[in-house]
C-alpha cells in the first residue's frame, strides 16, 4: 500500500492529500446527484406542482389570471418527450401533472370555478391559470 | 491504530484512516437518510387546504363585516346549503367535513345558527388529532360580523380534511 502513491523523490505526503482530496470530492459529488435526483424527481416535482395548482385555483376568484414558473417541470416533460401543452390538465376539479408517460399526479380542488390551464408562449417556462367564472 | 492505516507516509504520520471514512459514511448515510424521510412522504397541505377552505366559506357567508342575510340569518330559517358558497366536492365528499356557528353577541355559549356538512365521522376524529398524524387534520376561525340593523355576531367556522392517502 506504501508504494502505492509514492513519488519519485518520496515525499508522498502532498500526493496522499491530493488523492484525500479528491476522494472526498468524488464522494461528495456522488452525494449531491443523488439529493439532486431526489429533489428533481419525476415523483415529486408532479406531486408539487399539482398540489400548488389545486391550492392557488382554491385560492382564486374568478377573472383572476395567475402565472406560475414551472421550469423544472419544462425541463423535465422535455426530457421525457412530453408536449409543453399536456403538461398540466385540469378537469372534474381536479388537477393532474403528468412529467412522464406512464406517470402523472391528480389532486383535487374544491373551488367550483370554470378553469383554463395553458402553457406560455416559447420559449417561457410557465403555465397560465385562468378563472373564467364560478360554475 | 497502524492497522486501520490506508495509506501512510515515510515518517509514520496517518493520512488516510478508516475513521476518516466511517466518519464519512456516517454522515453522507445521515444525509442520505434524511432526504429518504423528507422526499418519501408526500407534502401535507391539508392544514393550507382546510384554511382556505374556511376563507371560502367566511367570504360566502359574511361580506366586508356584514352577514349575507340572503343566505344566512339568526332571525328567519334560511334554507342555506354550502353549494351556495360555490364548493364542489363531487366524489370526495368523504374528505372533508366544515360546520359553521353563528353567535349572538350576548350569549356565545347558544348558536343561534348552525350548519354543517360533509363527512360528519372527521369532526370527532379531529378533535382527538394530537395523538396519530394519521388521523384528518384542521382549523377553526371565529371572527365579527354584523347585520343589516347593526346586531352583532361572532361566527365560528370549523374545516377538517382527511385526504390521509395523499398528504401523510
Amino acid at each position: 500500500m506504501r508504494g502505492l502513491i509514492k513519488n519519485k523523490k518520496g515525499s508522498d505526503l502532498l500526493q496522499q492529500y491530493v488523492i484525500f482530496i479528491l476522494l472526498n470530492l468524488v464522494f461528495l459529488a456522488i452525494l449531491l446527484t443523488f439529493i439532486s435526483s431526489k429533489v428533481r424527481g419525476v415523483a415529486v416535482l408532479e406531486e408539487s406542482y399539482s398540489k400548488n395548482i389545486a391550492l392557488l385555483v382554491d385560492a382564486a376568484t374568478p377573472i383572476m389570471e395567475m402565472k406560475i414558473n414551472m421550469e423544472d417541470a419544462f425541463d423535465t416533460a422535455e426530457k421525457n418527450e412530453i408536449l409543453r401543452d399536456e403538461i398540466v390538465k385540469i378537469e372534474n376539479n381536479s388537477v393532474t401533472v403528468k412529467l412522464s408517460a406512464d406517470s402523472g399526479y391528480t389532486y383535487h380542488f374544491f373551488n367550483d370555478v370554470d378553469v383554463t390551464v395553458f402553457a406560455d408562449v416559447y420559449p417561457n417556462k410557465n403555465y397560465i391559470i385562468k378563472i373564467n367564472g364560478y360554475k | 491504530m497502524a492497522t486501520n492505516n490506508f495509506f501512510k507516509n515515510k515518517n509514520g504520520e496517518e493520512v488516510l484512516s478508516l475513521y476518516w471514512f466511517a466518519i464519512i459514511l456516517i454522515v453522507a448515510g445521515g444525509i442520505v437518510g434524511m432526504v429518504f424521510v423528507f422526499y418519501g412522504n408526500p407534502y401535507d397541505v391539508r392544514d393550507i387546504e382546510a384554511n382556505l377552505l374556511i376563507d371560502k366559506i367566511a367570504d360566502c357567508i359574511s361580506y366586508r363585516g356584514k352577514i349575507n342575510e340572503n343566505l344566512i340569518s339568526c332571525n328567519d330559517v334560511k334554507e342555506f346549503d354550502f353549494s351556495q358558497c360555490h364548493l364542489n366536492f363531487d366524489g370526495e365528499e368523504e374528505e372533508f367535513f366544515y360546520k359553521v356557528k353563528i353567535y349572538q353577541l350576548e350569549d356565545l355559549e347558544n348558536p343561534c345558527f348552525e350548519k354543517n356538512g360533509g363527512n360528519l365521522n372527521l369532526e370527532a376524529s379531529y378533535a382527538i388529532n394530537e395523538f396519530s398524524e394519521n388521523l384528518p387534520t384542521g382549523a377553526e376561525k371565529s371572527f365579527y360580523s354584523l347585520d343589516n340593523m347593526e346586531n352583532q355576531y361572532i361566527i365560528k367556522i370549523l374545516a377538517v380534511v382527511r385526504k390521509i392517502k395523499q398528504n401523510v
